[in-house]
């Protein structure tokens, strides 16, 4: 820990990372007294909260672990292409793949896969990996030609290059890439459950919709923000906060 | 001889995928425990020679007899990895030539005693100074038992007093250790106090121009009258061959 010796620079990161903080924490808590205030004046009256429940337990499952395939397959592959010496091969390729509008794959998943479990989690894989690796190896080409250099004269050459140098040097990058992958994983989950109108969020959302039912849908909404909320002050910011100051130059 | 340069001769591939030649005929020889120091305007070509030196760069040709087996080097911008505390940056070379824990831990500590920062081994580089930075970076050179010291400019990015502490300090430390030493040098007072032999280098495309001998007795006192007028003579001579 650094603790109070910690650059000047730095601690006003960290002001202005409280500050923000503070504003987010006031606006959930605006959104949570106006959520509790329309349930007390019956506005949440018809709502199915055990359907609810099930269909945003589904969904979160379903991000958690397209998130861990994600990250485990997008920060491999970009370490070993970040150290191998042909990288430059792999990024219009990468490139390429990236910009293709994912769901234009979903039929693709859904031929081969079928309405299933599997499917919407890989489908959401194919978006959720690619800023996380990008993210990687981004990081790995912009790192300081003498901080490459420390680490080979110092021995981190071959094999070990990958755990000793490359992905400590990469942390801020998984993490943002990781923050960005998530809330695209969000859309890509949603939206296949809403397309392939499978058990989950999407298609709860989608059913109270059409039996115009919109209580539901925005104590829904409401739900899947304070999970969202909660996640990213648990996780991330914790996270964040502590590579900002290890990292800061 | 450490080290031995025959008619080496480096090139980059400009943007437009011109191959321009950044060392051209670089002939020099380096005897072993002499402290030498590269001088040269910028694009001369100093930081190549050092890459191509220790192996991260290949040059076109010429011969290159590299008669150490442990280099250590220091950087300008110091280069420490901020992941790592001070200690465990120090211990780093250590722990990748797979010294155990304990010991590498032992060893980091005795170096950063010896720069004068065992009080800071928990602090990340983040939270050091400039020159607390460089002292970690010269501790994490020293903890491989060095036998070729290469540095690129060291004291270009800190204050004169900070620099003249770590100076005075490398003096002392190269005197125990008696490794080699080849130093980039922006200040040709600095190349004076520290170097058993000057290379002035030319640039476009860089070439050794000249090796100069510095023949004071040490320890050097930098106040004296043969101080300054070796300053003064050597300054003229440079500024010459330079020109």
């Amino acid at each position: 820990m650094i603790g109070s010796s910690a650059h000047p620079q730095t601690r006003a990161l960290h002001r202005h990372h409280a500050r923000r903080y503070q504003r987010t924490l006031g606006l959930m808590a605006g959104v949570v007294i106006i959520a509790l205030l329309l349930a007390t004046f019956g506005f949440f009256g018809t709502v199915a909260w055990g359907a609810l429940t099930q269909a945003v337990a589904y969904t979160t499952y379903r991000i958690a672990i397209a998130y861990a395939i994600a990250f485990a397959l997008g920060v491999s592959i970009a370490l070993l292409v970040g150290w191998s010496p042909i990288s430059e091969f792999f990024f219009p390729i990468f490139d390429v793949l990236q910009n293709l509008p994912s769901f234009a794959l979903l039929p693709f998943f859904i031929y081969f896969l079928g309405y299933t479990n599997q499917m919407i989690i890989l489908f959401a894989v194919s978006s959720i990996i690619w800023p996380i690796l990008f993210a990687v190896l981004t990081a790995i080409k912009s790192a300081h030609a003498d901080l490459n250099d420390a680490a080979t004269i110092f021995g981190a050459r071959g094999f070990r290059r990958i755990p000793y140098y490359l992905a400590p040097l990469s942390l801020p990058a998984i993490l943002t890439g990781s923050i960005v992958g998530i809330a695209i994983g969000w859309e890509a989950v949603i939206g296949a459950e809403i397309i392939a109108n499978m058990m989950g969020f999407g298609a709860f959302i989608k059913d109270t919709d059409m039996t115009g039912v919109s209580q539901t849908a925005i104590a829904g909404i409401l739900v899947i923000l304070v999970i969202v909320f909660i996640i990213n002050r648990l996780v991330w910011a914790p996270l964040l906060s502590e590579s900002s100051r290890r990292y800061a130059e | 001889m450490t080290l031995v340069l025959s008619r080496v001769c480096a090139r980059f591939a400009d943007e437009g995928e011109n191959e321009v030649s950044v060392l051209k005929d670089i002939s020099f020889s380096i005897p072993t425990g002499s402290f030498v120091s590269i001088i040269g305007p910028s694009g001369s070509g100093k930081s190549t020679l050092l890459r191509v030196i220790l192996d991260l760069m290949p040059h076109a040709s010429g011969t290159i007899v590299r008669n150490f087996s442990r280099p250590a080097m220091v950087f300008q911008n110091y280069a420490l990895f901020p992941w790592l505390s001070a200690l465990d940056n120090v211990a780093f070379g250590l722990h990748m030539h797979g010294v155990a824990r304990k010991e590498r831990e032992h060893i980091a500590r005795e170096k950063l005693k010896e720069v004068g920062l065992e009080h800071l081994e928990r602090h990340y580089p983040a939270a050091l100074s400039g020159g607390q930075r460089q002292r970690v970076g010269l501790a994490r050179a020293l903890a491989i038992s060095p036998d070729l010291l290469v540095m690129d400019e060291p004291f270009s990015n800190l204050d004169t007093i900070t620099s003249e502490a770590l100076k005075a300090d490398l003096l002392k430390i190269w005197r125990s250790y008696g490794m080699t030493i080849l130093m980039v040098n922006h200040l040709i007072p600095d190349a004076i106090e520290l170097s058993d032999q000057i290379l002035v280098m030319g640039a476009h495309p860089g070439r050794v121009e000249k090796t100069i001998p510095v023949d004071l007795p040490r320890p050097r006192d930098t106040r004296s009258v043969q101080f300054f007028k070796e300053v003064d003579v050597l300054t003229e001579d440079i500024r010459r061959t330079l020109s």
